[in-house]
């Protein structure tokens, strides 16, 4: 993909939602800045980083296909499915990225000290591979019900099942906890847990890929 | 060229399945090519097929030499330029830019060479001078341009279009209709529509599709024959309504009375019409005729 086709990703994609990422970073920005207390801001910037950047992203996913007014034109051309997928998720993963990159500058200069989220790789991988999977989900859900709003649905029950039930799941499905990076930086089946979130993410994309060569459903 | 041999096409399963085509075959040449046929006669769903959007449940399609079948479909796009039914555009994008991302996804990436060929089409449909204008503030004759430019940025050999003067008012309806006629000069244009006039005014060669099934093929002129000896015009000093059989194809109030064009497969005298006439068929009779069941022309 060219820097033509980069800038028309983001020119083609509907204004409204990508308000929300630069929205959420705002408020929690501004909620760091007003807590005096140096451990309240480090659960803040966690809760940002680990919790709110990937249900944004999920949820945004979800739209991201689908929710294309030029859709039927996209599909009488000869893009492959696999190149649709990376413009209008990759887009959104990118936005997510962004975000989270500047809070995290953001932090570091009011002087929050994310180290006990691990190194600097590992602080990215706790906002990164939830936010992967859930986009995953988000877009497999879109498609598999041929509606955005059933994608959206599941990315924000997943998120909000396995927030409610996170005990449960960090004792027993500890690999398909989403949060562990989060929750439990140090726990020692972490890279397994973060392998199989990667192995999900890439079968829910896959399943995409393969929903969005029946383009059909969709028109 | 494009042939079609015993195209099917089911959506759903079981209780819920619709069938939208039931076996069609048809060989479309070079020129223009007019598919008329009421809503929900499987138009759409044939034009997305050949778009290579739809797979067909069954038969083969070929579009200039292509199979439309999964292996050759990438190679059929490539030849064929598209413009659907219900165009759905990016408001926020000038023109240019919008056939520009067109031009993207069409795979034509030299930027050189774009920025040329994105020039001559906006040309080719008059757009220049609002090229840079963005499309929200454009008329819907403007927008179907904007969509036909797209649709011939790779040169396609075919170029379909799919209701393209729906919504339209009479002017840019007009300039429209020449603009595909020209462009069917050296390329297959298929133009899909429910508005006989459009085909009329366009097209030596035409196929009626009804029900999924194709049940004319031929030329404006034939299908207007096939209504000969079965059109009238009669008068009334109040309104009658015509007995079953016969149809309504134009309606005038006048001083005098009411002035009927109708067709039907008896004379509108047992309907109570004193003075009626026969009258030449046109092509809307023909179609009429056809549509309420009667006999194609030999």
């Amino acid at each position: 993909m060219n820097g033509a086709a980069l800038k028309y990703s983001w020119l083609t994609y509907r204004r409204d939602p990508l308000w929300f990422p630069p929205a959420f970073l705002a408020l929690f920005a501004v909620i760091l800045l007003i807590l005096p207390d140096p451990g309240a801001r480090y659960s803040i910037a966690r809760a940002y980083l680990g919790f709110i950047v990937p249900l944004v992203g999920g949820i945004l996913a979800a739209y991201g296909v689908l929710d294309d007014p030029a859709l039927e034109l996209r599909f009488s051309t000869p893009v492959r499915a696999g190149e649709i997928l990376l413009a209008r998720v990759g887009l959104i993963l990118a936005v997510q990225m962004v975000c989270a990159l500047v809070f995290q500058l953001f932090a570091a200069a009011l002087g929050i000290d994310l180290s006990p989220l691990g190194n600097l790789l590992r602080v990215q991988l706790v906002w990164f591979l939830p936010t992967l999977a859930l986009a995953a989900l988000g877009t497999a859900g879109s498609l598999a019900g041929a509606q955005t709003s059933m994608g959206a649905f599941l990315a924000g029950a997943a998120w909000l099942v396995q927030l409610l039930m996170n005990s449960w799941l960090r004792l027993n499905a500890r690999s398909v906890f989403l949060f562990l990076g989060v929750i439990a930086p140090g726990h020692p089946d972490l890279i397994v847990n973060q392998l199989m979130l990667l192995a999900g993410s890439v079968v829910l994309l896959l399943v995409s890929w393969a929903l969005l060569r029946r383009p059909e459903r969709y028109l | 060229m494009i042939e079609i041999e015993g195209l099917a096409k089911t959506y759903g399963r079981g209780a819920r399945a619709a069938q939208a085509l039931r076996g069609v075959d048809l060989r479309i040449p070079s020129g223009m090519f007019g598919l008329l046929g009421p809503n929900g006669a499987g138009k759409t769903t044939l034009m997305r097929i050949l778009a290579g959007i739809v797979h067909p449940s069954r038969g083969a399609v070929r579009v200039a030499g292509h199979d439309l079948a999964e292996s050759g479909r990438r190679a059929a796009k490539a030849v064929l330029g598209y413009l659907p039914q219900e165009l759905g555009m990016y408001p926020e994008l000038t023109a240019a830019q919008f056939v520009d991302y067109m031009a993207i996804l069409k795979g034509l990436e030299d930027p050189r060479r774009r920025a040329r060929r994105v020039a001559e089409v906006l040309e080719m449909v008059a757009l220049q001078d609002s090229a840079h204008r963005k499309i929200k503030g454009f008329s819907g004759g403007m927008k179907r341009r904007v969509g036909i430019a797209q649709a011939l940025l790779n040169d396609p050999r075919v170029l379909i279009v799919d209701e393209p003067t729906a919504g339209l008012d009479p002017e840019e309806r007009i300039r429209f209709r020449n603009l595909l006629v020209r462009l069917a000069a050296d390329r297959t244009v298929i133009l899909s529509t429910h508005i006989v006039e459009d085909i009329g005014q366009t097209c030596r060669d035409i196929a009626v599709l009804a029900k999924g099934r194709v049940v004319f093929r031929g030329s404006p002129a034939e299908l207007a024959n096939a209504a000969a000896g079965r059109v009238w015009t009669a008068s009334t000093d109040r309104p009658v309504e015509p007995e079953e059989g016969l149809t309504i194809v134009s309606m005038l109030h006048l001083p005098e009375g009411v002035q009927y064009r109708l067709v039907g497969p008896a004379g509108p005298a047992a309907s109570g019409f004193s003075a009626a006439e026969p009258a030449r068929p046109g092509l809307e009779d023909g179609y009429v005729w056809l549509m309420k069941g009667g006999e194609p022309p030999a």
